[in-house]
């Protein structure tokens, strides 16, 4: 080994020397991949399943080894993985039917891809992925997209033709891009139990090796993979990754500090903070399709279905404050749709909610009947406005974030206090709007579906809010595949929202992640497919060789 | 001790379990949220195929007729499956029980190595300059938090001496007993420190006041040595509220201790409770619970067996 990446270097030195030619500037050499090398990852959830359809966790370990048909990439964008195209109704690859009101979307599977155990992929298990995934009895948390999908047919072995229900935009985000499941192995079992949940087959770059649970998952190198780099070279390019459960941050930061993690995604931002300066070690900031927000408990709070209080609150929240808090890593954002979304985003200043103006707030307060009381909080009739803020037990970054909040609140007003909420406690809170504010913070696919948030039926509309104008805005941008329409209909629905006020949106998270520096090729990913979508690519410099 | 109290003890066991299970199903049940609350945020998971998940699990039955099946099954020896990761209780919890064991198993010991010269050598040299300072010690290890200690540890050992893996149950592809010793160490210290501070204390304690009784002057009238009266008279008659400690102590070992695991990655018991109680696994809380309330049994039972071997005049009818 040590031989091969050696000359590799020496040669991506005179490479790179010649490519500045006569120049004065001092050549910087250009690391030339190599092969081998045993990345270690500090994981801070423990792995529940290797199920990517079951696992209630991010699914980074199965995004090494199973692959979907397409994938999105560090822009967001889907390219394919398992299909030789993104299908689109430019190249062909979506049909509108039924009048316009369904479509159909075919896929083209990549010669020569085998399962890790050396069977060929083929359409046959696509469908059964699709049928496996519906399948009532199968208790899988990630049903997204089957539902809408009517009939598969497959022609032939590498030709897939789904047949939705309806026309479906988002199709990309769901179902086949999570991952096939290999038929040859799970047709007839019982996916709720069976060891592939311990030890998946996929056809991605590594296979699972050894599974300790509450401890880590080795993954090897996969001899079958298809992939190869632009000079040839068989991907990926480590041999083995071996992720470790680090429960706590504190710990996870000493670890990468003694040098016995290499790389770990998602570090909460005081993490990032205490690892600042750590030699051997970059933080990498990526964009993150993620942003915190406050949201408004209309059903348990009467007070917060007046718009002016929930408008009043807005302009009480100093964004600067939540991000000094949390490193300078965000930015504040004032749309529900994120910049980064240029197909949707509207820059208007009426698709804005309010910024910070606490006049204003108080101001607004006091003509809504809400004077303060001789110890300064509100109260009308007789009720003070008091409200607990619920964000998620033992979240750092969150938890300080809502001491900010409460802080913030107190200078209008309103006695607010945290009121924090564990594991599916916190989950049932959010989503049954039992919560009278609650901070949160949401990634998204990369073509999210945001009648899940605001819809009157939204499942994560916990708030209880209800608009016909809103519902209709949504539909209309959900249901079509035409750039423009779904960008009137995009810039209507953000109107809406900043009229509103639903729900508060602070600040657009970036992804943080550790790494050694010996770590080259990677790259962040902003979706919730996690950056290890790309992980064929990453490679180790030979320590001989590190900065 | 008479056989027949012995068995009356053991059958007594059944209905305090019995009724310990009653209470810990109400009690689990009471919290907010299930299992299948995981799905209720997916739209892609429909009504129907809720219903169907919560048929699956049992869930739509009203709260007894699920205790009911619940404690056949176990008394079955069926423990049922885990929510959370589809695979048997039982497997969940032995996967996890050998780390706990073995990390609260050595901390105990330690503990006992430890706090009993410590609780002796204090109450024997009372007042002076030695007991002052282990008292001081002693009262630092009780106040100390564990997390914290914890840190400091990882950060001298594992970064600024690199004597210790700062975390985890054992290296990848090690085999040896050297490498479980390394990464035992130090959690095991930091479990052990707040019980050698207690138990040295509660051995004081007693042995001050078992050396002040009459039975210890005579001892001394007779010419006994000072180690003589302390090990042969007083020690006995000092370790019965030692030895009451110690077993409830012994029960945490099926417990698992949360904080230490957690931040030395330490795949215990004490983790899996964790874990499970965040998703609402009841199967696996009720498994576990159920094994810590037997284990607290058994060592109060095993508390009063010990009592009569270093009391002879405790006898049990």
């Amino acid at each position: 080994m040590t031989g091969r990446p050696a000359l590799a270097f020496s040669l991506a030195c005179v490479l790179a020397s010649r490519s500045v030619g006569a120049a004065d500037a001092v050549p910087v050499p250009v690391p030339v991949p190599v092969h081998g090398g045993t990345l270690t990852v500090g994981i801070s959830y423990d792995v529940d399943t290797l199920n990517v359809y079951v696992t209630a966790a991010l699914g980074d370990i199965e995004a090494a080894v199973v692959e979907g048909l397409v994938a999105p990439d560090e822009h967001a964008h889907y390219v394919p993985v398992l299909a030789t195209a993104v299908p689109t109704l430019a190249n062909g690859g979506i049909e509108l039917t039924h009048q316009g009101k369904a479509m159909r979307v075919t896929y083209h599977l990549r010669p020569g891809v085998l399962w890790q155990d050396g069977v060929p992929l083929t359409s046959a298990d696509v469908k059964f992925t699709w049928e496996a995934v519906k399948d009532p009895h199968f208790l899988a948390e990630s049903k997204d997209g089957s539902e809408e999908v009517e009939s598969i047919d497959t022609p032939d072995a590498a030709t897939v033709v789904v047949n939705y229900r309806s026309v479906s935009p988002a199709f990309a985000s769901t179902l086949f891009t999570f991952g096939i499941l290999p038929q040859h192995l799970l047709a007839g079992k019982d996916l709720n139990h069976d060891p592939y949940n311990d030890k998946p087959l996929g056809t991605g770059p590594f296979m699972v090796t050894e599974f300790r649970r509450g401890q880590y998952v080795v993954l090897d190198r996969n001899p079958h993979y298809w992939g190869h780099d632009a000079a040839g070279a068989a991907l990926p390019y480590l041999d083995r990754i071996i992720f470790y459960v680090i429960p706590n941050s504190n710990t996870l930061g000493t670890l990468i500090r003694a040098g016995e993690i290499l790389f770990a995604p998602r570090i909460p931002v005081m993490l990032a903070k205490q690892l600042r300066g750590t030699a051997g070690t970059d933080l990498v900031t990526g964009p993150s399709l993620g942003w915190s927000y406050l949201d408004f408990g209309m059903k348990q709070v009467p007070a917060l279905r007046d718009p002016t209080v929930r408008r009043a609150i807005a302009e009480g929240i100093n964004r600067a404050a939540l991000v000094r808090a949390a490193g300078n890593y965000p930015q504040a954002i004032h749309s529900t749709v994120l910049p980064v979304f240029e197909n949707l985003y509207d820059p208007e200043p009426d698709a804005a909610v309010p910024d910070y103006d606490p006049a204003a707030a108080n101001a607004a307060l006091d003509a809504a009947g809400y004077p303060r009381g001789p110890d300064g909080v509100r109260a009308r009739d007789g009720r003070a406005l008091e409200l607990g803020i619920t964000t998620q037990s033992g979240d750092i970054d969150g938890e300080i974030a809502e001491q900010i909040l409460i802080a913030q609140l107190k200078a209008i007003g309103i006695a607010a206090y945290a009121d924090n909420k564990s594991g599916i406690a916190y989950r049932q809170a959010r989503y049954k709007g039992a919560f009278d504010l609650q901070y949160g913070r949401i990634t998204t696919a990369a073509d999210p579906v945001y009648s899940m948030f605001y819809g009157t039926h939204g499942p994560l509309n916990g708030r209880g809010y209800t608009s016909a104008a809103m519902d209709a805005a949504l539909a209309r941008m959900e249901t079509s595949l035409l750039p423009d329409e779904r960008r009137a209909a995009g810039a209507e629905m953000q109107r809406l929202f900043a009229k509103d006020l639903p729900s508060l949106p602070l600040l657009s998270y970036v992804s943080i992640a550790a790494k050694t520096q010996r770590l080259q090729g990677y790259v962040t990913n902003p979706t919730n497919m996690t950056d290890f979508v790309s992980v064929a690519h990453w490679w180790l410099m030979p320590r001989e060789q590190s900065p | 001790m008479s056989q027949v109290w012995l068995l009356r003890r053991l059958l007594g066991v059944l209905p305090l379990l019995l009724a310990i299970s009653v209470l810990l199903f109400t009690v689990v049940h009471l919290a907010p949220g299930g299992p299948t609350d995981v799905y209720a945020d997916n739209p892609s998971v429909t009504p129907q195929a809720l219903a169907q998940i919560r048929i699956a699990y049992g869930l739509d039955q009203p709260l007894p007729v699920q205790y009911l099946r619940w404690a056949s099954a176990m008394a079955r020896g069926v423990w049922g499956y885990s929510i959370r990761t589809g695979r048997p209780v039982t497997t969940e919890i032995a996967e996890r029980l050998p780390a706990s064991l073995l990390l609260g198993g050595t901390a105990l010991a330690l503990s006992a190595l430890v706090a009993l010269p410590i609780g002796i050598l204090s109450a024997a040299l009372r007042r002076s300059t030695v007991d002052r300072v282990l008292t001081l010690l002693s009262f630092a290890g009780i106040s100390v938090p564990v997390f914290w200690l914890a840190l400091m540890l990882q950060l001298l050992l594992s970064i600024h001496w690199a004597l210790l893996p700062a975390a985890g149950f054992e290296t990848i592809g090690a085999t040896g007993l050297l490498d479980h010793l390394r990464h035992l160490a130090m959690p095991a210290a930091v479990l052990s420190l707040a019980t050698i501070a207690t138990w040295s204390r509660f051995l004081r304690g007693s042995l001050v006041d078992a050396l002040q009784q009459d039975y210890v002057r005579t001892a001394y009238a007779k010419g006994h040595s000072t180690a003589g009266v302390i090990i042969h008279h007083a020690l006995r008659n000092a370790l019965i509220p030692v030895v009451t400690i110690i077993s409830l102590d012994l029960a945490s070992l099926i417990s698992g201790a949360i904080i230490t695991e957690t931040v030395f990655a330490w795949p215990g018991i004490g983790r899996l409770f964790v874990e499970s109680m965040d998703a609402r696994d009841y199967p696996v809380l009720m498994g576990l619970m159920m094994l810590g309330s037997l284990a607290l049994v058994l060592a109060n039972l095993c508390a009063d067996l010990v009592y009569t071997l270093i009391d002879p005049r405790i006898r049990y009818e």
